[in-house]
Protein backbone atom coordinates (compact mmCIF):
# COMPACT_ATOMS: atom_id res chain seq x y z
CA UNK A 1 0.00 0.00 0.00
CA UNK A 2 2.56 2.60 -1.11
CA UNK A 3 0.02 5.42 -1.08
CA UNK A 4 -0.26 5.34 2.70
CA UNK A 5 3.29 6.25 3.56
CA UNK A 6 4.29 9.04 5.93
CA UNK A 7 4.62 11.64 3.18
CA UNK A 8 0.95 11.07 2.36
CA UNK A 9 -0.53 11.24 5.83
CA UNK A 10 1.85 13.79 7.43
CA UNK A 11 0.05 16.76 5.74
CA UNK A 12 -3.18 15.60 7.40
CA UNK A 13 -1.47 15.55 10.81
CA UNK A 14 -0.06 19.04 10.28
CA UNK A 15 -3.40 20.34 8.99
CA UNK A 16 -5.19 18.90 12.02
CA UNK A 17 -2.81 20.44 14.55
CA UNK A 18 -3.07 23.88 12.91
CA UNK A 19 -6.84 23.79 12.40
CA UNK A 20 -7.59 22.88 16.00
CA UNK A 21 -5.07 25.38 17.35
CA UNK A 22 -6.42 28.31 15.31
CA UNK A 23 -10.14 27.53 15.12
CA UNK A 24 -10.78 25.67 18.37
CA UNK A 25 -7.99 27.11 20.52
CA UNK A 26 -6.93 23.55 21.31
CA UNK A 27 -3.48 22.01 21.33
CA UNK A 28 -3.61 18.53 19.85
CA UNK A 29 -0.78 16.02 20.01
CA UNK A 30 -0.46 13.21 17.51
CA UNK A 31 0.42 9.68 18.55
CA UNK A 32 1.87 6.82 16.49
CA UNK A 33 -0.21 5.89 13.44
CA UNK A 34 -1.29 2.25 13.10
CA UNK A 35 -3.16 0.08 10.66
CA UNK A 36 -6.76 -0.47 11.66
CA UNK A 37 -7.14 -3.86 13.31
CA UNK A 38 -3.71 -3.81 14.95
CA UNK A 39 -5.01 -2.12 18.11
CA UNK A 40 -8.37 -1.69 19.82
CA UNK A 41 -10.63 0.07 17.37
CA UNK A 42 -11.30 3.67 18.41
CA UNK A 43 -14.97 4.56 18.80
CA UNK A 44 -16.60 7.79 17.72
CA UNK A 45 -19.99 9.49 17.71
CA UNK A 46 -19.56 11.70 14.68
CA UNK A 47 -17.26 11.79 11.65
CA UNK A 48 -16.63 14.08 8.71
CA UNK A 49 -15.88 12.12 5.54
CA UNK A 50 -14.27 13.09 2.23
CA UNK A 51 -13.96 10.68 -0.68
CA UNK A 52 -10.89 11.22 -2.83
CA UNK A 53 -10.34 10.02 -6.38
CA UNK A 54 -7.09 11.10 -8.00
CA UNK A 55 -4.54 9.54 -10.35
CA UNK A 56 -2.37 8.47 -7.40
CA UNK A 57 -4.87 7.78 -4.64
CA UNK A 58 -8.43 6.60 -4.33
CA UNK A 59 -9.93 6.34 -0.89
CA UNK A 60 -11.56 8.13 1.99
CA UNK A 61 -10.45 10.49 4.74
CA UNK A 62 -12.51 10.53 7.94
CA UNK A 63 -12.20 12.81 10.95
CA UNK A 64 -13.77 11.01 13.93
CA UNK A 65 -14.73 12.42 17.32
CA UNK A 66 -16.33 10.96 20.46
CA UNK A 67 -19.30 13.15 21.45
CA UNK A 68 -17.72 15.01 24.44
CA UNK A 69 -14.61 15.87 22.42
CA UNK A 70 -16.64 17.20 19.48
CA UNK A 71 -18.92 19.23 21.75
CA UNK A 72 -15.87 20.68 23.49
CA UNK A 73 -14.32 21.65 20.15
CA UNK A 74 -17.54 23.34 19.01
CA UNK A 75 -17.87 25.17 22.32
CA UNK A 76 -14.36 26.59 21.91
CA UNK A 77 -14.91 27.44 18.24
CA UNK A 78 -18.28 29.13 18.62
CA UNK A 79 -18.01 30.23 22.26
CA UNK A 80 -21.36 28.66 23.09
CA UNK A 81 -22.07 25.51 25.04
CA UNK A 82 -23.95 22.62 23.45
CA UNK A 83 -25.49 19.78 25.48
CA UNK A 84 -25.72 17.38 22.51
CA UNK A 85 -24.89 17.00 18.83
CA UNK A 86 -27.86 18.45 16.98
CA UNK A 87 -28.53 18.38 13.24
CA UNK A 88 -27.51 22.04 13.12
CA UNK A 89 -24.25 21.45 14.95
CA UNK A 90 -23.10 18.32 13.14
CA UNK A 91 -21.82 20.13 10.06
CA UNK A 92 -19.03 21.46 12.30
CA UNK A 93 -17.16 18.19 11.87
CA UNK A 94 -17.41 18.50 8.09
CA UNK A 95 -16.10 22.06 8.27
CA UNK A 96 -13.12 21.08 10.43
CA UNK A 97 -12.30 18.29 7.97
CA UNK A 98 -12.70 20.72 5.09
CA UNK A 99 -10.07 22.99 6.66
CA UNK A 100 -7.69 20.08 7.34
CA UNK A 101 -8.19 18.71 3.83
CA UNK A 102 -7.67 22.13 2.23
CA UNK A 103 -4.27 22.47 3.90
CA UNK A 104 -3.20 18.88 3.23
CA UNK A 105 -4.24 19.16 -0.42
CA UNK A 106 -1.80 22.02 -1.05
CA UNK A 107 1.15 19.93 0.19
CA UNK A 108 -0.02 16.73 -1.51
CA UNK A 109 -0.53 18.44 -4.86
CA UNK A 110 2.95 19.96 -4.59
CA UNK A 111 4.15 16.35 -4.21
CA UNK A 112 2.45 15.45 -7.49
CA UNK A 113 -0.92 14.12 -6.36
CA UNK A 114 -3.73 15.68 -8.34
CA UNK A 115 -6.37 15.87 -5.65
CA UNK A 116 -9.43 17.90 -6.52
CA UNK A 117 -11.89 19.83 -4.38
CA UNK A 118 -14.42 17.69 -2.52
CA UNK A 119 -17.38 18.45 -0.29
CA UNK A 120 -17.35 16.57 3.04
CA UNK A 121 -20.32 14.67 4.42
CA UNK A 122 -21.22 13.69 8.00
CA UNK A 123 -21.50 10.16 9.40
CA UNK A 124 -22.97 9.35 12.83
CA UNK A 125 -22.71 6.43 15.23
CA UNK A 126 -19.53 4.56 14.40
CA UNK A 127 -20.59 3.33 10.98
CA UNK A 128 -17.63 4.01 8.69
CA UNK A 129 -17.20 0.32 7.79
CA UNK A 130 -13.57 0.79 6.85
CA UNK A 131 -11.86 -2.45 5.85
CA UNK A 132 -9.21 -3.69 8.29
CA UNK A 133 -5.69 -3.63 6.88
CA UNK A 134 -6.39 -0.97 4.25
CA UNK A 135 -6.93 1.84 6.72
CA UNK A 136 -4.36 3.86 8.64
CA UNK A 137 -5.51 5.39 11.93
CA UNK A 138 -3.91 8.67 13.02
CA UNK A 139 -4.67 9.10 16.73
CA UNK A 140 -4.62 12.48 18.50
CA UNK A 141 -4.75 13.49 22.14
CA UNK A 142 -6.12 16.78 23.55
CA UNK A 143 -7.18 18.07 26.96
CA UNK A 144 -10.77 17.37 25.84
CA UNK A 145 -10.00 13.71 25.10
CA UNK A 146 -8.84 11.62 22.16
CA UNK A 147 -10.01 11.60 18.53
CA UNK A 148 -8.64 10.19 15.30
CA UNK A 149 -8.38 10.43 11.53
CA UNK A 150 -8.78 7.38 9.31
CA UNK A 151 -7.20 7.24 5.87
CA UNK A 152 -8.65 4.39 3.82
CA UNK A 153 -7.04 3.30 0.60
CA UNK A 154 -9.19 1.75 -2.13
CA UNK A 155 -6.35 1.89 -4.67
CA UNK B 1 -12.11 50.41 8.66
CA UNK B 2 -15.68 49.77 7.50
CA UNK B 3 -18.41 51.58 9.41
CA UNK B 4 -20.07 49.41 12.08
CA UNK B 5 -23.38 50.24 10.34
CA UNK B 6 -22.28 48.41 7.19
CA UNK B 7 -24.81 45.70 6.33
CA UNK B 8 -22.80 42.48 6.11
CA UNK B 9 -23.96 39.39 4.21
CA UNK B 10 -22.42 36.12 5.42
CA UNK B 11 -22.79 33.21 2.99
CA UNK B 12 -21.94 29.61 3.87
CA UNK B 13 -23.73 26.29 3.47
CA UNK B 14 -22.45 25.14 6.88
CA UNK B 15 -24.37 26.51 9.86
CA UNK B 16 -21.34 26.34 12.14
CA UNK B 17 -19.31 28.48 9.72
CA UNK B 18 -22.12 31.04 9.38
CA UNK B 19 -22.16 31.23 13.19
CA UNK B 20 -18.39 31.53 13.35
CA UNK B 21 -18.14 34.28 10.71
CA UNK B 22 -21.13 36.12 12.21
CA UNK B 23 -19.57 35.94 15.69
CA UNK B 24 -16.28 37.23 14.28
CA UNK B 25 -18.06 40.11 12.52
CA UNK B 26 -19.77 41.07 15.78
CA UNK B 27 -16.38 41.02 17.53
CA UNK B 28 -15.19 43.45 14.86
CA UNK B 29 -18.08 45.80 15.66
CA UNK B 30 -20.61 45.06 12.92
CA UNK B 31 -24.20 45.01 14.12
CA UNK B 32 -26.28 44.51 10.96
CA UNK B 33 -25.53 41.01 9.70
CA UNK B 34 -27.64 38.84 7.40
CA UNK B 35 -26.76 35.26 6.54
CA UNK B 36 -27.56 32.94 3.66
CA UNK B 37 -27.02 29.20 3.28
CA UNK B 38 -26.09 29.18 -0.40
CA UNK B 39 -25.32 31.39 -3.37
CA UNK B 40 -28.89 31.47 -4.65
CA UNK B 41 -30.30 32.61 -1.29
CA UNK B 42 -27.49 35.13 -1.04
CA UNK B 43 -28.37 36.58 -4.45
CA UNK B 44 -32.00 36.98 -3.33
CA UNK B 45 -30.84 38.66 -0.11
CA UNK B 46 -28.60 41.06 -2.03
CA UNK B 47 -31.51 42.17 -4.22
CA UNK B 48 -33.95 42.61 -1.35
CA UNK B 49 -31.71 43.95 1.42
CA UNK B 50 -32.69 47.16 3.20
CA UNK B 51 -30.36 48.82 4.02
CA UNK B 52 -28.39 47.61 1.01
CA UNK B 53 -25.61 45.07 1.50
CA UNK B 54 -22.28 46.85 1.96
CA UNK B 55 -19.99 43.85 2.41
CA UNK B 56 -20.20 40.20 1.35
CA UNK B 57 -18.23 37.48 3.16
CA UNK B 58 -18.76 34.21 1.33
CA UNK B 59 -17.57 30.64 1.44
CA UNK B 60 -16.22 29.32 -1.86
CA UNK B 61 -17.00 25.62 -1.73
CA UNK B 62 -20.80 25.29 -1.64
CA UNK B 63 -23.14 22.93 -3.47
CA UNK B 64 -25.27 24.32 -6.33
CA UNK B 65 -24.20 27.98 -6.53
CA UNK B 66 -20.58 28.28 -5.35
CA UNK B 67 -19.00 31.39 -3.87
CA UNK B 68 -17.20 31.94 -7.15
CA UNK B 69 -20.50 31.78 -9.08
CA UNK B 70 -21.99 34.30 -6.65
CA UNK B 71 -18.98 36.59 -7.03
CA UNK B 72 -19.27 36.54 -10.84
CA UNK B 73 -23.00 37.26 -10.63
CA UNK B 74 -22.46 40.21 -8.28
CA UNK B 75 -19.65 41.66 -10.38
CA UNK B 76 -21.71 41.34 -13.57
CA UNK B 77 -24.60 43.40 -12.16
CA UNK B 78 -24.11 47.17 -12.27
CA UNK B 79 -26.35 47.65 -9.19
CA UNK B 80 -24.11 45.52 -6.97
CA UNK B 81 -20.85 45.25 -8.88
CA UNK B 82 -18.87 47.42 -6.47
CA UNK B 83 -19.85 45.67 -3.21
CA UNK B 84 -16.66 44.53 -1.43
CA UNK B 85 -16.53 40.72 -1.63
CA UNK B 86 -14.34 38.63 0.69
CA UNK B 87 -13.97 34.93 -0.11
CA UNK B 88 -13.47 32.64 2.87
CA UNK B 89 -12.01 29.39 1.69
CA UNK B 90 -10.11 26.29 2.71
CA UNK B 91 -8.67 26.27 -0.83
CA UNK B 92 -5.19 27.76 -0.45
CA UNK B 93 -3.76 26.74 -3.82
CA UNK B 94 -2.32 29.55 -5.88
CA UNK B 95 -4.30 28.85 -9.05
CA UNK B 96 -7.57 28.97 -7.11
CA UNK B 97 -6.68 32.28 -5.50
CA UNK B 98 -5.76 33.64 -8.94
CA UNK B 99 -9.13 32.50 -10.30
CA UNK B 100 -10.92 34.43 -7.56
CA UNK B 101 -8.77 37.53 -8.12
CA UNK B 102 -9.48 37.35 -11.87
CA UNK B 103 -13.20 37.22 -11.10
CA UNK B 104 -12.99 40.39 -9.01
CA UNK B 105 -12.71 39.21 -5.40
CA UNK B 106 -11.73 42.06 -3.07
CA UNK B 107 -9.72 39.82 -0.75
CA UNK B 108 -9.70 36.28 0.55
CA UNK B 109 -9.33 34.56 3.92
CA UNK B 110 -7.86 31.08 4.16
CA UNK B 111 -9.48 28.84 6.77
CA UNK B 112 -8.69 28.26 9.59
CA UNK B 113 -8.67 31.94 10.53
CA UNK B 114 -8.85 34.28 13.52
CA UNK B 115 -10.76 37.55 14.02
CA UNK B 116 -7.43 39.39 13.65
CA UNK B 117 -6.88 37.90 10.19
CA UNK B 118 -10.36 38.87 9.02
CA UNK B 119 -9.85 42.37 10.41
CA UNK B 120 -6.54 42.77 8.54
CA UNK B 121 -8.14 41.63 5.27
CA UNK B 122 -11.05 44.04 5.75
CA UNK B 123 -8.68 46.91 6.45
CA UNK B 124 -6.81 46.21 3.21
CA UNK B 125 -10.08 46.22 1.27
CA UNK B 126 -11.25 49.41 2.92
CA UNK B 127 -7.96 51.17 2.11
CA UNK B 128 -8.26 50.10 -1.54
CA UNK B 129 -11.81 51.46 -1.73
CA UNK B 130 -10.86 54.71 0.00
CA UNK B 131 -7.92 55.22 -2.37
CA UNK B 132 -9.99 54.58 -5.50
Amino acid sequence: MPQLDASFFRPFIEGTLKTLKVQCKTDAFHESPFFKGMKTEPVFAIAGVIDIASVTFTGRISLCFPEPVFLGMMERMLEESFPEITLELQDGVAELLNMIFGQAKVTLNEQGHTIQKAIPTVVRDNTLNTPIGKTVVLPFKTDLGVFHIEIRSDS
Amino acid sequence: MFSPDTHVLVVDDMMTMRKLVTKTCKELGFSKITDAADGALAWAAIQQADPPIGLIISDWNMPNTSGLDLLKRVRADSRFGKIPFIMVTAEAEQHQIMEAVKSGVSNYVIKPFTAEVLKEKLEVVHKKISAA
